[in-house]
């Protein structure tokens, strides 16, 4: 082919994988349900230190497992604006004693209190959750699902696929968006490799994206069941199996987000609904 | 190993069957090729043996199909429909399917997963997975390509790596849809002799391919590559020619040429009725003269994708009234090329000149409109043309889609959508229009259109360039050849020179047997391969088409 397809190098090359973490290599289904079980924990303090504690704690082991300071960015970058906007409401709309007005609107101790605690709860959860993702290997994880959460054959060829799918995504998105531009008409760009950003094209492009990639959809769907996909009970080429070290993970995260909340409930730190009277 | 009896295929909402009353028999262990023309069926044939037709594309069917022992389509009464009788999941435990397109088969993250999970899914023992998987990327020459992620892929690895999770899983019927449709020519030729190392005698194969010299020059000495067996669906997918390659080729070429099919080189010119290629009229080639102004010009390009150099100090001039073709092996920096040109591309360098159209290799990419019609006159209502409507007609006159003018531009043919995507630039009177692999995957009669319509494009005053491997169609074709190797120019001149100084074989880019044969005639490649075309349809006849 002379272009190169969505998601590839112009060259087709491989691209450099990326260093194996720590977290990689724990089974994908017990860091999910670790994740799933520190947030539920997390739901119930609602100050700032217990998320401060371990969002520093976070950052820290995830730097010691080798996670590169760009993904924790990226945590913060995707999931601030919503900490920010909780932080706002928050701030305007609990009772409690007046510590200042803005812009005609009265912000409470409280508001300040449970605002910061519930925006870096977001942060918190949301770097976890970036972490978690940026880790797990797609085939450990539908791997691993089908043997310990009963995912079933189909199920588990369908999300690989879609992952292919994703992944292949952005690439296309560019790539219809400078095939529809090669149609226009009139000067030449004045600027090299800009592409129009009227809502117009940007419609007519989205909806030949969707045409595009729900037809590759179908077709790997055909692909799949000529492959045998559910024809029968499967075998998995890398068995998912459990080891110590996921126990270990398991129990270090829980325990400490259970420790970190004991030791500033002693210290008098430690806020909940029923504290704050929320 | 393969019986289909009466089979008829009717798509939702059609009038008439796509297959209506196709019958075949294959014994176990034998080679077919299939060939017809486009619209003749033969994709839908395979895609009713694998059982994809009717259970996951929708259909009604009616006869009988037996695969590899197993019932796939049966009556469930008298004058009823057949109902599929085996899933399509079950059935793959014996038949492997390949198709054209590599996206559409590399459903994993990386080779090893994508060639394990068919095992995986068949239930093959886990300790004998890495074993199988090793030797089916071997017997594919993708042993090294084993940790690659299949995005990093090129075309002809992803598809050699789908071969391999065909092969894997030891199918005893192999259905082959086009494989190297889209492949260049290195990749064709990789994929034709992994497939034939992957025939032999435990397993029946059935065939349906365009690029016939690449399979026949995957045989032992470089020919002799084809299956053994040849059967040619006719209108509607009945069968009008059966019986072994070298009779039905010598027999039934001509009419397959004036069908639109592909053929070998040598049963091409035979079938012109020609028994040396001297002996064939040579069409005549207007002379062009003088080049034209330039149009477009670009000056010591440099562009960068992905944190490389893909294009290094390159420069062209898009001249009036010329055809440059720009040909080179993939990732050396063809494409970039083209969207440097159209200015879609941010690159170093200096490009003078007006907007570039650009049609690209996939052609649903650029459509913008609910109908064929609206597609067409979208350039020239959008630049606020007066006579818009007239000339939509005009284009949709010209490329052969009045008839179509009301359809959903995405439910065309491949060939349609082509001649779609040339109709709706060409209308905006751009003077440039650049086209990216224009003719891939084609049919021999799209392949004709299209090259008559760029030929026209650059008589009519327009300068043209063309990226290819298809160098029968650059032959054909084009004035000026540009060669790119490793982002760079390895030769840049008129194009009988540039294809007879050896320098496209450096590139990777083996000339075909019919373009060597050309040139060595002496009168113009151009001419020598538009006459042995031309004869070979005039010779063509239904009535010399007969088992």
């Amino acid at each position: 082919m002379s272009a190169a397809p969505a998601g590839a190098s112009p060259d087709g090359r491989a691209a450099p994988r990326a260093r194996r973490t720590a977290l990689a290599r724990r089974d994908p289904t017990v860091v999910l349900a670790t994740l799933l079980v520190v947030s539920l924990l997390l739901l119930v303090p609602v100050d700032p230190w217990t998320p401060l504690t371990l969002l520093v704690l976070t950052v820290a082991a995830a730097r010691a497992a080798a996670v590169p300071w760009s993904t924790l960015a990226r945590g913060l970058a995707s999931f601030g604006p919503f900490a920010l906007s909780v932080l706002a409401v928050n701030l305007v709309t609990r009772p409690g004693a007046p510590v200042a007005r803005v812009a005609g609107l009265t912000v409470t101790d409280v508001g300040v209190l449970v605002g910061t605690g519930l925006a870096l709860r977001t942060v918190l959860v949301g770097t976890l959750a970036v972490v978690v993702a940026a880790s797990l290997d797609p085939v450990r994880l539908v791997a691993s699902l089908h043997r310990h959460a009963r995912l079933g054959a189909r199920g588990a060829a369908a999300l690989l696929a879609a992952h292919r799918v994703l992944e292949q995504l952005p690439a296309r998105w560019v790539a219809v968006r400078q095939a529809q531009a090669a149609r226009l008409p009139g000067p030449r760009p004045t600027r090299a490799g800009a592409l129009p950003t009227s809502p117009d094209l940007l419609v007519r492009a989205a909806f030949t994206l969707l045409v595009v990639t729900l037809r590759q959809a179908q077709q790997m769907a055909v692909t799949l069941e000529t492959r045998g996909v559910g024809s029968g009970p499967r075998t998995v080429h890398r068995p998912a199996r459990l080891g110590a070290g996921d126990a270990v993970l398991a129990a270090v995260a829980v325990g400490t987000t259970v420790v970190v909340g004991a030791v500033l409930w002693r210290l008098g730190l430690l806020e909940t609904w029923a504290s704050v009277g929320g | 190993m393969i019986e289909v009896g009466g089979l008829r295929v009717r798509w939702p909402h059609a009038d008439d069957d796509v297959l209506a009353g196709t019958d075949l028999d294959v014994r176990p262990g034998e080679h077919v090729l299939v060939l017809g023309a486009s619209g003749s069926g033969k994709s839908t044939l395979l895609r009713t043996l694998a059982g994809v037709v009717p259970q996951q594309v929708d259909a009604q069917t009616w006869g009988r199909v037996q695969v590899a022992g197993r019932r796939v389509l049966a009556p469930s009464g008298p004058g009823r429909p057949s109902v599929p009788t085996t899933t399509t999941a079950h059935l793959a435990r014996d038949v492997g399917t390949l198709t054209q397109d590599p996206w559409a088969q590399l459903c994993l993250p990386t080779v090893t997963d994508e060639v394990a999970s068919g095992l995986e899914h068949r239930g093959v023992p886990a300790a004998e997975i890495d074993a199988r998987v090793r030797e089916a990327l071997r017997a594919v020459g993708a042993a090294h390509l084993a940790d690659r992620r299949t995005a990093t892929l090129s075309g002809g690895e992803g598809q050699r790596v789908a071969l391999a999770a065909v092969l894997a899983a030891r199918p005893r019927v192999l259905l082959l849809d086009e494989p190297t449709a889209l492949l260049d020519p290195a990749g064709a030729a990789g994929v034709a002799r992994a497939l034939q190392a992957a025939g032999g005698p435990d397993r029946t194969t059935l065939l349906v391919e365009h690029r016939l010299d690449e399979h026949d020059g995957a045989g032992p000495g470089g020919t002799g590559g084809l299956p053994e067996r040849v059967v040619v669906l006719g209108a509607r997918g009945r069968v009008v020619a059966d019986g072994p390659t070298a009779d039905v080729l010598g027999d039934a070429g001509g009419h397959l040429a004036a069908l639109g099919t592909w053929l070998p080189w040598a049963a091409e010119l035979a079938a012109s009725g020609a028994r040396r290629l001297a002996d064939v009229e040579a069409a005549p080639v207007p002379s062009r003269g003088t080049p034209g102004p330039a149009l477009l010009e670009a000056r010591g390009l440099v562009v960068h994708r992905g944190g490389r150099r893909v294009l290094d100090g390159v420069s062209l001039a898009v001249r009036a009234g010329r055809v440059t073709a720009v040909v080179g092996l993939n990732g050396s920096g063809k494409s970039s090329l083209l969207l440097a040109l159209a200015g879609l591309l941010p690159a170093d360098g200096v490009v003078r000149g007006g907007r570039a159209a650009l049609v690209l290799q996939r052609p649903e990419q650029q459509l913008l409109a609910r109908t064929v019609r609206d597609e067409v006159a979208w350039g020239p209502r959008r630049a606020g043309a007066r006579d818009a409507e007239a000339r939509a007609d005009a284009a949709l006159a010209r490329y052969g889609l009045t008839a179509v003018a009301g359809a959903d531009p995405f439910r065309l043919s491949g060939g349609q959508q082509r001649r779609l995507a040339l109709a709706s630039v060409t209308v905006c009177d751009h003077e440039v229009v650049l086209a990216d692999e224009p003719t891939f995957g084609q049919d021999r009669a799209t392949w004709r259109s299209c090259a008559v319509s760029l030929r026209g494009l650059a008589d009519e005053g327009r300068g043209v360039v063309l990226v290819t491997h298809d160098v029968r169609l650059v032959a054909e074709v084009a004035d000026d050849v540009l060669v790119l190797r490793d982002g760079r120019a390895l030769a840049h001149g008129p194009v009988e020179a540039v294809l007879r100084s050896g320098v496209l074989a450096g590139a990777g880019l083996p000339l075909p047997p019919a373009v060597r044969a050309a040139l060595a005639d002496g009168r113009g490649a151009a001419g020598v391969l538009a006459g042995v075309a031309a004869a070979t349809v005039r010779a063509g006849a239904p009535a010399g088409v007969g088992p």
